[in-house]
């Protein structure tokens, strides 16, 4: 015990096994130290190989697109606004229930075109990826030209956040109601038509640097999601 | 004055006796601790990855492809260093790296405040602006981020703990009260 504390009376081979401890010590700090890191970088690839593969890659938009795939156009007057709603998003329904009539006698006025983005900014809120399912139907709905009409029939049967959404045959009867037939419109959310379209939507809506939904442009510029706000951007716009 | 009384005088005061028989048990605490951050964080984000790099374009730092690729490699990279502080492998080098990592998001999110953006951390998943009428949490963002760099500080001082992989290998090596890595 006492020529442990007295460094003075260490015999030389206790000198000697101390230092090659040390050495130990060193070398195997060094190589967990490799090992973390290595764990780290290959984890880092992972990711960024996941989410390359998840591109959204080849999609075809449905009828009514603007030329770039990215939304539904209304109207073809000569403002643009644009408009980004999650149909799971409850703002998003306010704002429809508050601005969408509006909208619509402006597209009616002939002077707006109104360019819709269902992006899929929330599937996080539902457990079956409502944004992304709800989307891709309302391209289906978009396909047979009642884009808006189907928008609408869903902000009304909204799923609350947290939830699972509503479900295909849910989204299938939003659409009949609406006068949709069925069966075609069942396939195409079977068949997940529109998916990849969804993908393309939210991507690029993302790289335009919206990132919240709802989110209006009139003429490009960014403005209070409200029928007061639109009408008066749109009047300054000189329409 | 017996030689024995000097030696055990050489740690001081009763406090500081009791403040090295805790130190470990805090140390292993502070290491689960900031494992159960980085696993949450992980965990949270791993399953969007498309959202998790919207997140992080949401602070308008980064270019959009840039963000894109950060926003999906960040979940990852926090679920493994997440397991590498629950199985204490390599404690300083991890804590050095959460520590710089957190440093990292500190100044992200002052940055968003500073600029007036409304948006989410996107810490714990989420991301992105806030709705109208909600306001953006930056000071208790900041406040949760400063107190997980303490728990990282602590382990980038003293990382020797009991019960992990640093402790198994060094068992045949171990000099007594050593905190050298």
């Amino acid at each position: 015990m006492s020529d442990r504390n007295r460094k003075g009376q260490r015999r030389p081979a206790r000198v000697v096994r101390e230092q090659m401890a040390r050495e130990r010590r060193r070398k195997r700090t060094l190589w967990t130290s490799v090992g973390a890191v290595i764990v780290l970088v290959i984890a880092g690839l992972i990711g960024w190989g996941v989410s390359a593969s998840q591109d959204a890659g080849d999609f075809t938009p449905p009828g009514g697109s603007n030329p770039e795939g990215t939304g539904i156009v209304l109207g073809s007057g000569p403002i643009n606004i644009d408009v980004y709603e999650d149909f799971i998003c409850p703002i998003c329904r306010t704002f429809e229930q508050q601005a969408g009539g509006t909208l619509d006698q402006l597209v009616a006025q002939g002077k707006v075109r109104v360019t819709y983005h269902p992006v899929a900014f929330l599937n996080r809120f539902s457990s079956t990826e409502y944004s992304t399912r709800s989307s891709a139907a309302s391209g289906c709905a978009a396909q047979s030209g009642k884009f808006r009409e189907y928008a609408k029939a869903l902000f009304d049967r909204q799923p609350p956040e947290g939830s699972a959404g509503l479900s295909d045959d849910q989204l299938v009867e939003a659409a009949t109601s609406i006068g949709l037939a069925g069966d075609s419109f069942r396939n195409c959310v079977r068949e997940n038509t529109f998916k990849k379209w969804t993908e393309h939507v939210t991507d690029e809506a993302a790289r335009a640097g919206v990132t919240g939904t709802p989110t209006v442009l009139v003429a490009g510029k960014q403005v209070q999601p409200s029928a007061e706000a639109i009408t008066a951007a749109v009047a300054a716009a000189g329409g | 004055m017996t030689v024995t009384e000097r030696t055990t005088a050489s740690t001081p005061a009763p406090g500081h006796r009791r403040w090295r028989a805790a130190r470990p048990w805090l140390g292993t605490a502070a290491r689960l601790g900031l494992a159960a951050v980085w696993l949450a964080a992980g965990g949270s984000k791993v399953g969007d990855l498309a959202a998790s790099g919207r997140a992080v374009s949401a602070y308008k730092i980064f270019p959009y492809d840039l963000a894109v690729v950060i926003g999906a490699a960040l979940p990852f990279v926090e679920l493994a260093l997440g397991l590498i502080l629950l199985v204490g492998l390599a404690t300083r080098l991890a804590a050095g790296i959460s520590a710089a990592l957190l440093v990292i998001f500190i100044a992200g999110i002052a940055s968003a405040w500073a600029r007036g953006l409304s948006i989410d951390c996107g810490c714990f998943g989420s991301g992105g602006d806030l709705a109208a009428g909600q306001d953006p949490t930056y000071g208790t963002e900041l406040l949760r981020d400063v107190g997980f760099l303490v728990l990282a500080g602590f382990l980038l001082v003293w990382p020797r703990t009991p019960v992990s992989v640093d402790a198994a290998l060094g068992r045949d090596t171990r000099e007594e009260e050593s905190d050298d890595e």
